[in-house]
Order: structure tokens, then sequence, then C-alpha cells
């Protein structure tokens, strides 16, 4: 019988769980904007209405995502600042180490594994990058649902260069997400089909002590 | 002297050779229309001049290869049979008929013209093949190129007015201009679609394109196919040829002739390109009220960005075309040495 511990609460699963239908809907309709002269792009905005229906519904989830990276703002930062939260995905030298030692072995130069705590470096740069990619495209999303009032205030030229910047963060999240995450979720050979916990909550004894065992030793102790 | 000619020319009238020699039914018909004072007054009270002019029908596109019976059929026989015109104008919608005969093609396409739907609802100033052809000396319409939009002046005269002041139109008066459009080029000569309907909007950029965008072409006078290129990709040439998929007409974006005008398009460059510039707010401000000074330079003059024209937009494309490959390229790379790695490690 596997022992199955807690690795994360409801607040995080639903929040994880309504940034992925965000994100998606984000993406689906999104990219079409971006490569709008390719034919897969034209057939998708057809068949979601029209560019203008694509672009409302691209704009809803920008801001139903805008209000959710708050809430998740808010709620670390009131955690931290309580006291009540341990800010584990705080990058510190530990993670460089560990990813020397983790590409160290990777290319067989040592056979010495990297033991993590509750987050990973892997872990953490997905994390990171996912709160940098959101504040650009939230701020640009926001520049291109105003430029006349953004325009009051900054250059025009800050209007195309927001929309640059819109689309190459949106496409660069893209392809982390299908390459890094879906790799690191469902393709590797450690979790291969389908990594379940951040939907249930649950991760077995035997993982946790493969995958974080400094975590496992905190909680022991 | 005079009555025997007439009584002989009756004779060989009533005989009709309508496939004798052209030449002889011309000097046939010719002998009585030649004389200038011929002429028929119909029940409006208008008289109907029947003279012919030799010299304009000899010089003309059909002068010596058809008799005039090809067009005027049923003359030959005398007397003529009666006019049932009641005006003019009758007499000549009622004419353009003959033409068909032969040009088959050219009138089915006046078919589908606005031209052609303001007639069948009964508007009879609706220009028929004569009004715009002439009818005895009918020449080369496109000869010289500048007469073309002439002929469309005669009606449309504001709009001619227009274009003769436009870079098009004074390339054409000024330099004989072979490239530029004169009116048909954009309109099309005899399917000539109505200008306003929603679906001839939005497949202008298209129009505008087809010259704006031939490299070739726009290498002669120093003009960027990046104009049209540049209006694509951005935000209103985008939304404009998606729109312009759905067929139903209908778009909210600018089009190219939304900020540089219809028929009295300006120059571009040179002196008025500061007058356009300086427009450019107000420009805007007809699809964006509230727009600022500063709202124009969130469109690029339709440069595409670089360190000179928009150099921080092309900054941050950079940033993306190194970020991107480098991030992804390192991910892939991690992935590829754990899969090595656990297919080392069985």
């Amino acid at each position: 019988m596997t022992t199955m511990l807690q690795r994360f609460s409801t607040r995080q699963r639903v929040e994880h769980f309504v940034v992925m239908i965000l994100f998606t809907t984000l993406c689906v309709t999104g990219l079409p904007q971006k490569y709008f002269q390719a034919d897969w792009a034209a057939a998708i905005i057809n068949a979601l209405g029209g560019i203008s229906a694509v672009r409302w519904v691209h704009r809803v989830a920008g801001i139903l995502f805008t209000i959710v990276t708050a809430v998740h703002l808010v709620v670390v930062i009131a955690g931290a600042v309580s006291g009540r939260m341990t800010l584990t995905l705080v990058v510190n030298r530990q993670d460089f180490v560990d990813a020397m030692t983790t590409l160290r072995y990777y290319l067989g130069l040592s056979n010495e594994q990297a033991r993590f705590g509750r987050f990973d470096y892997r872990q953490k740069f997905e994390y990171w990058g996912m709160i940098m990619g959101s504040l650009i495209v939230i701020l640009t999303g926001l520049v291109l649902i105003y430029p006349i009032e953004v325009a009051r205030w900054l250059p025009g030229q800050v209007i195309p260069a927001a929309k640059a910047a819109h689309s190459g963060e949106g496409l660069l999240a893209f392809l982390t997400i299908i390459v890094w995450h879906i790799y690191n979720a469902h393709l590797n050979p450690d979790v291969f089909p389908f990594d379940k916990t951040i939907f249930t909550g649950q991760i077995s004894e035997a993982r946790m002590k493969h995958e974080h065992p400094l975590e496992l030793e905190g909680r022991k102790r | 002297m005079g009555a025997a000619a007439l009584i002989l020319l009756a004779a060989l009238a009533a005989q009709a050779p309508a496939a004798g020699d052209p030449a002889d039914i011309i000097e046939t018909c010719l002998s009585c229309h030649e004389d200038p004072s011929l002429e028929l007054t119909l029940p409006s009270g208008e008289t109907l001049s029947l003279t012919v002019a030799r010299e304009g029908f000899m010089t003309s596109v059909h002068g010596g290869r058809q008799s005039c019976l090809d067009c005027h059929t049923g003359m030959d026989e005398f007397p003529h049979p009666a006019l049932s015109a009641r005006t003019r104008r009758e007499f000549r919608v009622a004419s353009y008929e003959a033409c068909k005969q032969c040009h088959f093609n050219n009138y089915t396409r006046t078919l589908d013209s606005a031209h052609a739907a303001a007639l069948s609802r009964g508007d009879v100033n609706a220009p028929t093949c004569v009004d715009c052809h002439g009818s005895h000396d009918i020449r080369p319409p496109g000869e010289p190129r500048s007469r073309i939009s002439l002929t469309c002046g005669q009606c449309h005269a504001g709009v001619s007015a227009q274009y003769a002041t436009s870079a098009h139109g004074q390339a054409l008066a000024d330099h004989a201009n072979t490239d530029v459009p004169v009116c048909t080029d954009c309109h099309e000569s005899h399917a000539i679609e109505g200008a306003t309907s929603g679906n001839w909007r939005t497949r202008s950029p298209d129009l505008c394109g087809s010259c704006h965008g031939d490299a070739a072409l726009m290498e002669k006078y120093g003009l960027s196919t990046a104009v049209h290129r540049t209006y694509l990709t951005e935000f209103h040439g985008m939304t404009a040829s998606l729109d312009a998929t759905k067929g139903d007409g209908r778009t909210m974006s600018a089009l190219c002739t939304d900020c540089h005008g219809v028929h009295d398009i300006p120059r571009a460059s040179g002196e008025q390109a500061a007058v356009m510039r300086a427009n450019l707010a107000n420009t805007c401000r007809s699809c964006h009220p509230g727009a600022t000074d500063s709202f124009p330079d969130a469109w690029l003059s339709h440069w595409e960005p670089s360190w000179t024209h928009a150099p921080l937009v092309y900054a941050v494309q950079w940033v993306y075309w190194v970020l991107i490959p480098f991030i992804i390229g390192g991910l892939l790379l991690q992935i590829l040495l754990h899969v090595w790695r656990v297919v080392v490690n069985r």
C-alpha cells in the first residue's frame, strides 16, 4: 500500500485549473491573431466567429487571468508578510549548485544527484518565468486594450512596442508550456503518462522521496 | 434630276441588299443622311437629327467594315418603319441593343453593372453603350488614355475633377503616364460595380495592392511596396482582411482610402508628406475620438521597424528573436540530456 502525502492545497489546485483553462483560451485566441495570415489561423478565427469575437474572448480571458494573477500575488505577499507562508519558491544559491550538479549528472561526469526540497530549480524556473511573463503580457495587454489612454501619458510608439512584446512573450509562454511543461508533467519517464498531483493534491511517499527528499525529511523531523 | 435619283434610291433601298457590299450600302444611306437638315420630330416635341457625318463614320472603328444596316436593322425597308421612341433618350436607349449582336461579351458584362441596374430601375439617364462610346464616330475608348476619365466625367463631373487633382490624375495629365490608374482600372469598364457596397469597400485594399504591392511597377517610381505589406500586417489591415473573408462586406477597420482619400488621393511624399503628417492626429480622431497628438506615433507610417524607424519596436522584436530560441533551445537541450541519462541508466 502506497502512502499518499498532501502536496498541494485546494486553493493551489483550483488556481492551477483556472490558469490552465485561461492559458489555453488565451493561446487558442491569441496565436491565430499573431499568425493571422496563415491558413490555419484564419480557419480558427472564422470558426470562432470572426476576428472581433476572437479579440473579445481574448480580452475577457486576459482580464480574468489578470485577476487570478493579482489574487495570487496578494495571497503570496500577505502570506509572507504575516509569516503564515514559507516562500519555498524563492531562488537561492543552492538552486544554481543543484543545476550544476544535475548537469554534471546528465552528462555522465558524476553519479551524484542533486537532492531537492519542496520545489527543484526547474520548477522554480518555470514559476518565475510564468510570473515575469504574466506581468509582461498583462501590462502590454492593457496597453493594447487602452491605446488612446496610454498615448495620453506615454509616447505613441509604446503601443506597437507593447504589441511586439505581447506577441513575443505569448509565443515564448506557449512554447515553454508545449516543450517544458508537457515534458515534465506528461512525457518525463518519471511521471509518464500523467502527473496527477496538481489535480488530486496527493503525491506518493516514494515519489516525494525520489523527487523532493529534503522536503520529506523536513516533514518527518 | 433630283426626283429621279430619289425614285432610283427608293427602288434600291426597297431591294435591300443587306448582304451586299458595305461601301455600296453606306453610299446609299448617306445619299440622304448626309443632308444636314434631315431631322424628325418626336412625339415629345424634340427633334432628332438624322444626319450622319461621313468623315466621322468612315474614320471610326467600324468605318469601311460595317454597313449602316448591321446596326440599323430593318432600315432596309423604304419608307423606313416608324420609330417607336417618344423621346430622344428613349431612341438612344433602344438603339444600344444593336451593339450586342457583335459585342455580346461586353454587353452581358454591362448587364451586371450599376449602370444597367439604374436603367432597369427606370432611370432612362443611366448610360448605355453609345453614351460612353459614341455612335457613328466610335473610336478606341482608351486613345489617349486620359480620354477615359473625361468620358466618365461627362456624368461624374465632381469625381472627375477630384481625380484630376490627385497624384494619379496629375501624373496622367502632366506626363501621360501609362501606369497610373484611370477610372476603369479600379472600377472596370463594363461590369462597373456600385462603389458604395460593403464588399467593394472590403476588397479595396486588394485593389490598391494590385499596383502598390507590385515591386517591379513601384520601383519605376521610387515607391515602396512596404506600404501594402505593412498595412496588411498591422491592426487595421489585419482586421480588414479577416473581415473581408466573411464576405458580408462589413468592417469597422480603416482601409487605404479612409486615410488617403478616394479620388483625391494626394502624393504622400515631398511637400504633401508634411501636410499629411500634420493632419494625422485629425485623421486618427475621425475613428478614435479623444486621440491625443502622440497617438499617431502608434502607427508606424508604413515603415517596417528598424533602428532608424520605430527603434523601440525593433529593439523589442530583437529581444524576442534572441530570447525565444535561447530559452526554448536550452529547455530542449535539458530534456534531451535527461532522456539520454535515463536511457544510459537502463
